[in-house]
């Protein structure tokens, strides 16, 4: 009796999870690996209350630490917006990392040009941003044309141009021909020049207590496009063809190098925007460590967006939150960043766990 | 490893009289099935220790499947197998090895970086390795069946007929008592092909039992002892005195099973509309025009040979053929999906030699592909985008497609072309396969000015009520003054079907014939490539 009844229950609740699996999968992931990290903290002897209320107060505790979520988001949800075209064609964008820094890199140099800071109408930003997004898509372009032409796994050719990109970087702080400031003293850091305030991307709110930026509704207008492009236009369609069936695509006259890199310059665009971004609307000068793993971040919200936009930002949301309240908690509770790093790690196992789970039921 | 006894039984002489030879490996009432589909059913075949035994029949009959039984890939769902009388079960390729029997695949399965010595030695789990004296043995081993090998050139370096040696070689070294190839002469030239043949004479002649795969009747008549021929799945006929009945083994491997060569009772073509031919000005009109066309492949085998044809306006010109002769060569390069080492085509008036698909497509060609799912439609896109999908720009205003005038046309398709579908918006891969290439037909027969239709094997796969439903319009657009090429394996569809039927044989035209029944044994004839010389000769 009590068998029954267990059984009869089990199989509503599953059915219930089967109806709205698209929520259950990633709140249950989520909630499950915020209980582990909370159980890593208790276990490391730190009281579980002073550090929850440290990860609050980085994360939401005042407008300023708000407003750095949000742009920690902006950056995670370009990327991971990125992820989910290049994945429309079949594609595997694993060069985030790269593409930000080469991005970040570009709008520098822009920046710095003579002469960009007195462009009127917001081109001294516009301007450095674009150049950023351009160089973004030209670095993931790169991959595309070796997939094309050689057949190249992009998922190797995009991984190892992110090396690439960021020891250009780094080589690019480090030589006063290129971005290093002046050197004035032995103590000069190796780092480019702060951009000039006109070519700051502008504050939202206009004051630095609340420092979000214009690339947060920009991140918004541009999610929409996606979404608009993906589900409406021609481009989309071929994107979709082109992943699910190369041959057939060939055959039906859609040009599949083409739009392979293309899919693979939209991705490293945005993926450039974001570091962009990154630079005139938070560092203000470039440094060697400019990136930190936003591009690995934003891939893995991409990646548990399975495809959706609106799952995008829900995750750029959730990882932009989380990295502030991680890196409060660590200044002010003691409890390493790292462990922000290991709850996101068991979410990324469960969803993805989740999602071969459920499709191997589905095939069945 | 070779076995001391693997070198002697290469010294034993003499032929056993086939009939006579014990009976080593045998299967009784097999079955096997994958999910629903039925691959093998009932099939009673006993293998002779001494002889080479060929499994003959077309592509999808279960030869493949058979030999993965009996190499322990796949498990029964049905019967018994025994080796010497005993019961057999192998769990995998590893357990039916230690049973000595080994098996030559389609697809090589060696390291092309590594030398012949490495490849034949790798997994054998030697502790030192000593190459030049395991090469010694295994060099003697080889040339005992008459392979010749070179052990330390690099696999990448040799031909496909000197890596087929190595495959052999690798399986010989497990001193077999089966030996299993798996249409091993697919890739080969014909010299290479011959010299194959002797080996497994010989691999015969020293005890071993031989199950040769092959759908070349040439092959069978010089090397088979017995052979068996499967069809859908079934054994249809069994011999044990192959030459002398080489006819009756075409007519088994081609003819559907109980149908007889009442061709009108095989479609129910009595149904079919009698054709109603466009007027002659039309079809005095070339439709598509194939002039010496041949394909070499990447590995410097002869796919295509000189192929000449030209289809007129209204007519619907068949390709008879066993599979395998250059019918899918053909049509890869129709499709624009391949292009021609030599030769020239033409649809009307516009060379179309190496062209896009594209401007294939703008030429007024349409392509039903033999592989539906692989080229011919995008099983996870929904019926209405299959059903445009090199014409979805149509649809597109601003770069945005007007989903609601492509649901409209999309349901307008599937009315006029009856696909049966739960509404144009479900997924291409839930239609039944009839439906699929309804749809695919839909796409490519309003192909806006068309003029020639290549239908590859249009009707594999599907019931009789499809296939009618596929010819009916594929006549209905030859009236209309399409000029159709028509490759199909089913030799009874193409007599009923088409005006006239060409015959491939190893990638050449080797005789051509009226679409007519009484033509339809020299037709099975010229597709054995039995009547070749004789053809020539004419």
């Amino acid at each position: 009796m009590t068998d029954t009844s267990l059984h009869k229950s089990g199989f509503l609740w599953s059915q219930v999870a089967r109806d709205n699996i698209g929520i259950v999968v990633p709140v249950v992931s989520v909630l499950a690996a915020f209980s582990i990290g909370m159980i890593a903290i208790v276990a490391m002897g730190v009281p579980l209350g002073d550090a929850l209320l440290a990860f609050w107060k980085g994360a939401f505790g005042s407008a300023y630490a708000i407003s750095a979520s949000l742009n920690r988001a902006v950056v995670l949800g370009l990327v991971g917006i990125g992820f989910v075209i290049t994945m429309r064609a079949g594609l595997t964008n694993v060069g985030g990392e790269g593409q930000i820094a080469i991005g970040g890199m570009t709008a520098t140099a822009f920046c710095l040009l003579p002469g960009m800071e007195t462009l009127p109408l917001g081109l001294s930003f516009i301007l450095p941003m674009l150049a950023g997004a351009f160089a973004g898509g030209l670095w993931g372009a790169i991959a595309g044309v070796l997939k094309v032409r050689s057949g190249t796994n992009e998922v190797i050719s995009t991984l190892l141009l992110s090396f690439i990109a960021i020891w250009l970087l780094y080589w690019s702080v480090q030589s006063e021909n290129l971005l290093r400031q002046p050197m004035t003293s032995s103590a000069t850091l190796p780092e480019s020049l702060s951009i000039p305030a006109a070519t700051q991307v502008p504050l939202l709110t206009g004051s630095y207590a609340s420092p979000v930026t214009w690339g947060l509704p920009i991140m918004v207008v541009l999610a929409l496009l996606v979404a608009l492009i993906l589900s409406r236009s021609l481009f989309g369609f071929r994107l979709g063809a082109v992943g699910h069936n190369p041959v057939a695509s060939a055959r039906a006259g859609i040009p599949v190098g083409l739009t392979i890199t293309l899919a693979l310059f939209i991705g490293g665009a945005l993926g450039g925007l974001a570091g962009a971004l990154m630079l005139q609307g938070e560092q203000y000068s470039l440094k060697a460590g400019f990136s930190s793993g936003y591009g690995f971040d934003g891939l893995v919200v991409g990646l548990l967006a399975r495809g959706s936009v609106v799952g995008v930002i829900a995750g750029a949301l959730l990882f932009g939150f989380m990295r502030s309240g991680g890196i409060s908690m660590e200044m002010i509770a003691t409890v390493p960043s790292a462990l922000v790093g290991i709850i996101q790690g068991i979410i990324v196992v469960m969803i993805a766990g989740a999602a071969y789970y459920l499709d191997r039921e589905t095939t069945r | 490893m070779i076995t001391q006894e693997g070198v002697v039984t290469t010294a034993t002489p003499g032929t056993p009289v086939a009939s006579q030879a014990p009976v080593l490996f045998e299967m009784e009432k097999i079955g096997k099935k994958f999910g629903a589909f039925a691959a093998l059913e009932g099939v009673d075949v006993s293998f002779r220790a001494g002889e080479v035994h060929c499994l003959l029949g077309e592509n999808g009959a279960g030869k493949s499947t058979l030999c993965n039984l009996i190499f322990g890939v796949h498990q029964p769902t049905a019967g018994e197998m025994r080796l010497d009388g005993a019961p057999y079960r192998a769990t995998g390729p590893r357990d039916a090895l230690t049973r000595h029997i080994a098996m030559v695949h389609q697809h090589f399965s060696l390291i092309n970086e590594l030398s012949v010595i490495d490849n034949l030695l790798l997994g054998q789990r030697f502790g030192r390795l000593d190459r030049k004296a395991q090469a010694e043995k295994i060099a003697a081993l080889a040339s005992g069946y008459g392979l010749e090998l070179s052990p330390f050139a690099l696999v990448g370096e040799l031909s496909v007929g000197q890596r087929q040696r190595v495959e052999i070689v690798k399986c010989l070294m497990q001193a077999p008592r089966l030996l299993i190839l798996d249409e091993p002469t697919a890739v080969l030239l014909p010299d290479e092909i011959q010299s194959l043949l002797r080996v497994c004479r010989q691999v015969a002649e020293s005890g071993c039992g031989v199950v040769m795969v092959t759908h070349k009747l040439a092959e069978i008549e010089q090397v088979a002892d017995r052979v068996t021929v499967l069809r859908g799945g079934r054994i249809v006929r069994q011999s044990d005195r192959p030459s002398e009945e080489m006819n009756a083994l075409v007519q088994a491997m081609i003819q559907r099973p109980g149908a007889e060569s009442d061709v009108s009772a095989v479609l129910g073509a009595g149904s079919l509309r009698p054709r109603n031919r466009p007027p002659p000005e039309i079809a005095q009109q070339e439709a598509m025009q194939l002039d010496d066309i041949a394909l070499v492949d990447g590995l410097g085998v002869r796919r295509l040979d000189g192929v000449t044809l030209s289809v007129q306006r209204g007519e619907i010109v068949g390709i008879a053929g066993v599979e395998g002769n250059g019918q899918s060569e053909l049509g890869a390069i129709l499709a624009g999906l391949e292009s021609p080492t030599g030769g020239r085509w033409f649809a009307g008036e516009r060379e179309l030699t190496s062209a896009s698909p594209r401007l294939i497509t703008r030429s007024g060609v349409g392509i039903v592909p033999e592989d539906r799912h692989r080229v011919g439609a995008i099983d996870r896109l929904s019926v209405a985008d299959n059903l445009f999908l090199n014409r979805m720009h149509e649809f597109s205003r601003f770069g945005l497609i007007d989903r609601k005038r492509q649901r409209a046309a999309a349901e307008a398709a599937i009315a006029r072309f009856d696909v049966r579908t739960q509404g144009s918006q479900v997924t291409f891969a839930s239609l039944s396969g009839g439906n699929q290439q309804k749809a695919v037909l839909a796409r490519e027969l309003t192909t806006p000015d068309l003029k020639f239709l290549l239908a590859a094997q249009p009707t594999r796969g599907l019931d009789i009520g499809a296939i009618e439903a596929v010819y009916e319009a594929i006549r209905e657009a030859a009236d209309r003054g399409v000029g159709v090429l028509l490759i199909s394996s089913e030799l009874d569809e193409l007599i009923a079907v088409a005006d006239r039927i060409v015959v491939f044989y190893r990638g050449r035209i080797v005789g051509e014939r009226p679409a007519n029944p009484e033509h339809r044994d020299t037709i099975g004839a010229l597709m054995s490539g039995g009547t070749r010389q004789s053809e020539n000769a004419q």
